[in-house]
């Protein structure tokens, strides 16, 4: 087991070696000039040049990428183009509210959709099983925008039920911090939910042909404890791997659900920083998704191997 | 990672959920009320006044940051920080003295040493200072509250330069931190001696800044006008909120979750207006004035009677519609370069601005002997203004029979290729879009856009002596009267050759609750005056 | 498909042709159907799906003969009209048909969603057999393959769109690159999956060359996989069309497309909800439509796999 850990980590420092060039040569042929930005509208092309020349933006490409990586790996993302702060503090400022919002998501959407693939599985080929999967095409279907945007119409500003926009902190308490996340997290989840609802059928679906499970019936068990005690542990497999494939999803739509609802969360620093072309800035968040993703993935890659001991490693 | 210690982590998950849910709000209804929330136009992404030059980081200087002069209401430059000032009889040296009691937030008095470290370190960043830097003899402090400026030739509009509102103006700083970042260079403390202090650690880029009240501020006795006379802050707080989307802004301020929007679009205007717990006004009564350049240096724009063509053709109704919809209290149709309703504005000479023939326009176009070249047109699609603004030129462009090629991209990178020279094909440009609060179009000087000096000019590089001539006879020019007559020259000889076009005059809205009162109409969204029932 | 019903008059009855002739005759309910409409009626959801593609499809060739306003002609003046007998769908803030901009919209979407299906079929198919045939190649491949996919792809299409301006093929390339990565790893899991089959043991064994059994044994079983997968990108690549506008890094205005209508219309929605309601309900539909055909397509040619999803 140890070994096999060791040996899942290791593997993992290539991947995010290849992340890392690929994300610095990216933006080093990136066309745009936050020199420029900075300067601003009245500034002469000379201003601009001195302050490329202050920002190191006018060193050779290996110069650079060496500079940065050696600065990464002392735990250093840089500073900031615009604002001049550090890299890390911009990302801890707003790892709040994304931590949030993909929490709050993936439990509403493992809440909702489990139970939905399970029903589903359990009344395969009748009109509710056509209702959950008709309901899934259409999470996947419809844009995250677009969601969010109906929701925000219906919910906030014609019922006023709930906040249009913004984040409230954990720390003011409990409720205000729930009120601000539940619409984009309904948002964001419609797609989650879609996908891990049509995969809990789905092997629920196989899970219940299984032998054990006839033999379980057999004995007179009752319907629902072989759904939720014996099938879903099987089940449990595909759907933890669903999770883990879904945090790229997650990631990519939290950009545009923190948009709508004007989350200050890393989503919106990364859009921001892409549009302004904040070097620096791109380059931590970018890494630190990529990083999160290949984290969760290996954490998951390990849990196998708790939820299907059959799984060799 | 073991079955026990996953289990372990998952426990300290749920601990973290138990906790913080009976934890207070933060605020009690009191401090709600001395609490301002405003929503600026933009993104507060640096905050170096000097260094970055954005209409934003201006409005957020001015809380932080104080000046000698100010500009009141009248575009007068009137004392601020400074209590006098004495000029020699040949106009070449100024000595000023620097009121009693200012203080900077880090509790050091203001000394007249800090304001020569900041005078030196906005100079070369800003048109008026480098006019002074080029006459700059000395410039040194006499003693703690008293500084001298010796230049080699007068400058009558030495008021003007150090209290005027266009960025980049000439805040002060204390000495440590003006000497230390030359102007090329972010500064990353942000110690000013206004009546608001920046509060570092609450500064979250593209979220939210926060501003307290600085209660050593000693404010002047005359009543606020502008950036002059008293800033006396009625609120302990104010709370930057960034808002993206218009759509979630105007939601909020009729929810209550914020108090006072800079810049409601237009068309939301009258949702707001139908709530009753909201007032809206003008903003800025200088507006701002839109307009795209093109490229002096290369075909096809090097060709006066192509520049011609575009200009006679222009609809500037199609433009401002665009831009801010059709509500005529918001828009006026320019018939010259400098902002109306401020003194030097003047029509003279300005017929083909305002023509809006397209008729004539193709006749132009054909007399010019346009070859097809293509119009590379690069249009930034993050900021409303130019975006509007580019959809009606690739329009005209093409109804006028030209080859565009369109060029979508963002604010950062049209800042980049702007400044290319190279032929347009060859990644230059030939036209781009741009916007000029009304604020800084009001003389020759401030308004480079509207110079003409060859390669020293704006983007577009236009070389138009006729221009530049009167520039020198307007700065030497002794009364309003000689003023308005050298610019009746330029705004002629600018028309005539097309500088570049102006694309119509247009004011935008502010919004606010009705518990908020004393929020005025200004260039800067001015927060001194302003109180919260 | 009660959804369907919102598409205009044209779309519902297409819809129903290709439904409809089937019902007709349903005399006999226990004779299996043959020929195409019989295929049709035992699979639903390719009917349904694919004959609202067609008709997206249809409409985005036809647009010009559909439509009554020039889609870029703009004129101020009449900005912001609500929907009416004279503009369909409303006019949006610089005056444009917002009904001449949606159909014409389908070409983008139909076009990026296609193009990058192809494209990153192609290229993932291209480097999966390689990597699931050269060895040296193959953990070098994943690697790369591995890195870019933990890059989240809309990310990824945000960054490489900051590269370069805003155009239809650009947006292609942004998304393909983005879309290849899975593509590759699909391929590469069913070349291994094969090579283990006695059939191809056999082969090797008898010293056939290796781009004849990638020919004759491999390619053949790649291609339902593929089909179904390459529908699923489709619908993703048009999302995330939709989602580049929106975030204004997509195709530009003058080139009308669902998603940069939506995003013109964005800060309107308050007020004006027509703008961005027309042309999500078409980009909602088109996407369920080739997910449905994606959904129809992997239970008859792939029923393996539509077990495990």
């Amino acid at each position: 087991m140890f070994a096999y850990v060791v040996r899942r980590v290791l593997a993992t420092i290539p991947v995010m070696a290849v992340v890392a060039l690929f994300v610095f040569s990216l933006l080093y042929i990136a066309p745009g000039d936050p020199a420029a930005v900075i300067a601003g509208d009245q500034a002469t092309p000379d201003d601009v040049e001195r302050i490329r020349a202050s920002l190191g933006l006018d060193r050779p490409y290996l110069v650079r990428f060496g500079a940065w990586v050696f600065d990464i790996l002392r735990g250093d993302l840089g500073v900031s183009i615009f604002t001049n702060l550090p890299v890390s503090l911009m990302i801890k400022q707003r790892l709040e509210p994304t931590l949030s919002l993909m929490v709050v998501t993936l439990i509403l959407a493992v809440s909702i959709a489990v139970p939905m693939g399970v029903i589903a599985a359990a009344r395969v080929g009748t009109f509710i099983d056509k209702l959950v999967m008709g309901f899934a095409v259409l999470g996947f279907s419809v844009p995250v925008f677009v969601v969010g945007y109906l929701l925000a119409y219906i919910f906030a500003l014609e019922l006023e039920w709930l906040p249009v926009q913004g984040y409230t902190p954990f720390s003011n308490g409990f409720f205000p911090w729930m009120e601000n996340l539940i619409l984009p997290a309904i948002a964001l989840g419609s797609v989650y939910i879609a996908l891990i609802a049509r995969i809990t059928r789905a092997s629920m679906l196989e899970v219940l042909q299984q032998d054990y499970i006839r033999t379980a019936r057999a004995k007179g068990a009752g319907l629902r404890s072989i759904l939720f005690l014996h099938a879903l542990k099987n089940a449990a497999v595909p759907i933890v791997t669903v999770i883990g494939i879904g945090i790229a999803l997650l990631i990519g739509g939290a950009v545009v659900t923190e948009s709508v609802f004007a989350i200050p969360g890393l989503g919106r620093l990364t859009v921001d920083a892409i549009l302004r072309r904040d070097y620096p800035v791109i380059q931590g968040v970018v890494l630190l998704f990529s990083f999160t993703y290949v984290l969760v993935n290996l954490i998951i890659d390990i849990l196998y191997t708790l939820f299907d001991p059959r799984i060799r490693y | 990672m073991d079955r026990r210690t996953f289990l372990k982590a998952g426990a300290g998950v749920a601990a973290i959920g138990a906790s913080g849910g009976a934890s207070a709000p933060a605020l009690s209804q009191g401090a709600a009320a001395r609490t301002l929330r405003f929503v600026p136009q933009a993104n507060l992404a640096n905050f170096d006044p000097i260094w970055g030059t954005q209409y934003v980081v201006r409005n957020a200087a001015v809380l932080v940051w104080d000046t000698l002069y100010g500009f009141d209401e009248r575009l007068q430059p009137q004392r601020q920080m400074v209590e006098g000032e004495e000029t020699s009889s040949d106009g070449k040296t100024w000595t000023f003295k620097l009121r009693e009691g200012l203080r900077f937030h880090d509790n050091e008095p203001v000394r007249a040493r800090d304001v020569v470290a900041s005078i030196n370190r906005w100079m070369p960043r800003d048109p008026m200072g480098q006019l002074l830097r080029a006459i700059n003899v000395e410039l040194s402090a006499v003693d703690d509250r008293t500084f001298r400026w010796v230049l080699s030739a007068p400058f009558p509009k030495m008021t003007m330069a150090l209290g005027k509102n266009a960025t980049p103006m000439c805040f002060i700083m204390p000495e440590r931190i003006a000497s230390r970042f030359d102007s090329f260079t972010q500064i990353n403390e942000y110690v000013g001696s206004g009546p608001m202090r920046f509060v570092r650690n609450e500064w979250v880029p593209g979220a939210r800044s926060v501003f307290q009240k600085f209660d050593q501020y000693v404010p002047r006795n005359e009543p606020a006008s502008w950036l002059a006379g008293g800033k006396r802050m009625m609120v302990d707080r104010i709370e930057w909120v960034i808002m993206p989307d218009p759509a979630t802004a105007s939601a909020a301020l009729q929810n209550g979750e914020i108090d006072w929007w800079e810049n409601p679009i237009t068309d939301l205007v009258p949702v707001l207006r139908r709530n009753r717990n909201i007032l809206v006004d003008i903003a800025d009564p200088l507006g701002n004035i839109g307009s795209f350049r093109m490229n002096h240096l290369h075909a096809p724009f090097n060709n006066l009677k192509v520049r011609q063509a575009v200009m006679t053709a222009l609809s500037q109704d199609d433009y401002m519609g665009a831009v801010v919809g059709n509500d005529p209290a918001l828009r006026k149709t320019l018939g010259g370069f400098f902002t109306p309703d401020t003194p030097l504005y003047t029509e003279e000479g300005g017929e083909m601005l305002k023509m809006a023939n397209l008729e004539r326009g193709r006749q132009l176009l054909r007399e010019s002997g346009y070859n097809n070249e293509p119009v590379i047109c690069v249009v930034a699609q993050d900021q409303p203004i130019t975006k509007a603004q580019g959809d009606v030129t690739a329009d005209l462009l093409k109804r006028l029979g030209m080859n565009v090629d369109f060029v979508a991209t963002d604010w950062g990178t049209v800042g980049q290729r702007r400044a290319m020279k190279n032929p347009p094909n060859q990644g230059g440009w030939s036209m781009f879009h741009t916007w000029h609060a009304g604020a800084d179009a009001i003389n020759p000087v401030v308004y480079n856009a509207v110079r003409a000096n060859g390669d020293g000019a704006w983007f577009g590089w236009p070389n138009i002596p006729a221009v530049e001539a009167e520039v020198p006879n307007w700065l030497a020019a002794n009364n309003l009267a000689e003023e308005r007559a050298a610019i009746g020259r330029l705004n002629r000889a600018a028309v005539e050759n097309v500088v570049y076009c102006p694309t119509g005059f247009f004011l935008s809205y502010q919004a606010w609750r009705r518990n908020v009162t004393g929020i005025t109409k200004g260039p800067i969204p001015f927060a001194w005056g302003v109180s919260k029932s | 498909m009660a959804s369907a019903s919102v598409l205009s008059p044209g779309d519902v009855s297409a819809a129903n042709v290709a439904v409809a002739a089937p019902m007709g005759d349903i005399m006999p309910p226990v004779k299996a159907r043959h020929g195409f409409w019989g295929f049709l009626y035992r699979n639903p959801s390719i009917a349904i799906g694919g004959a609202i593609v067609l008709t997206m499809v249809l409409m985005a060739i036809f647009a010009p003969l559909l439509t009554y306003a020039d889609p870029t002609s703009l004129a101020p003046a009449r900005r912001t009209r609500e929907p009416s007998a004279q503009y369909w769908f409303g006019t949006d803030m610089l005056g444009r048909d917002v009904y001449s901009r949606v159909i014409y919209g389908a070409r983008v979407s139909l076009i990026v969603g296609f193009s990058v299906a192809v494209l990153a079929s192609i290229a993932g198919l291209t480097i999966g057999l390689v990597s699931g045939f050269v060895r040296w190649a193959d953990s070098i491949i994943m690697r790369v393959m591995d890195g870019m996919m933990s890059i989240p792809p809309i990310l990824l299409a945000i960054a490489l769109m900051a590269l370069t301006r805003g155009s239809v093929q650009n947006v292609i390339i942004a998304i393909t690159i983005a879309e290849v990565p899975r593509v590759s790893r699909l391929v590469r899991g069913v070349v291994l999956s094969l090579r283990e089959q006695p059939y191809v043991d056999a082969a090797v064994a008898a010293g056939t060359r290796t781009p004849v059994i990638i020919w004759r044994h491999i390619l053949p079983n790649t291609i339902a996989p593929m089909t179904v997968q390459a529908t699923f990108i489709c619908a993703s690549a048009m999302i995330v069309e939709s989602i580049l506008s929106f975030i204004g890094a997509g195709t530009p205005p003058i080139i009308p497309s669902w998603g940069n209508i939506m995003a013109e219309g964005r800060a309107l929605w308050q007020v004006k909800p027509y703008i961005v309601f027309f042309p999500a309900v078409f980009l909602s539909i088109t996407v369920l439509a080739v997910n449905m055909l994606g959904d129809g397509l992997r239970d008859t040619l792939d029923p393996r796999m539509a077990k495990r999803i």
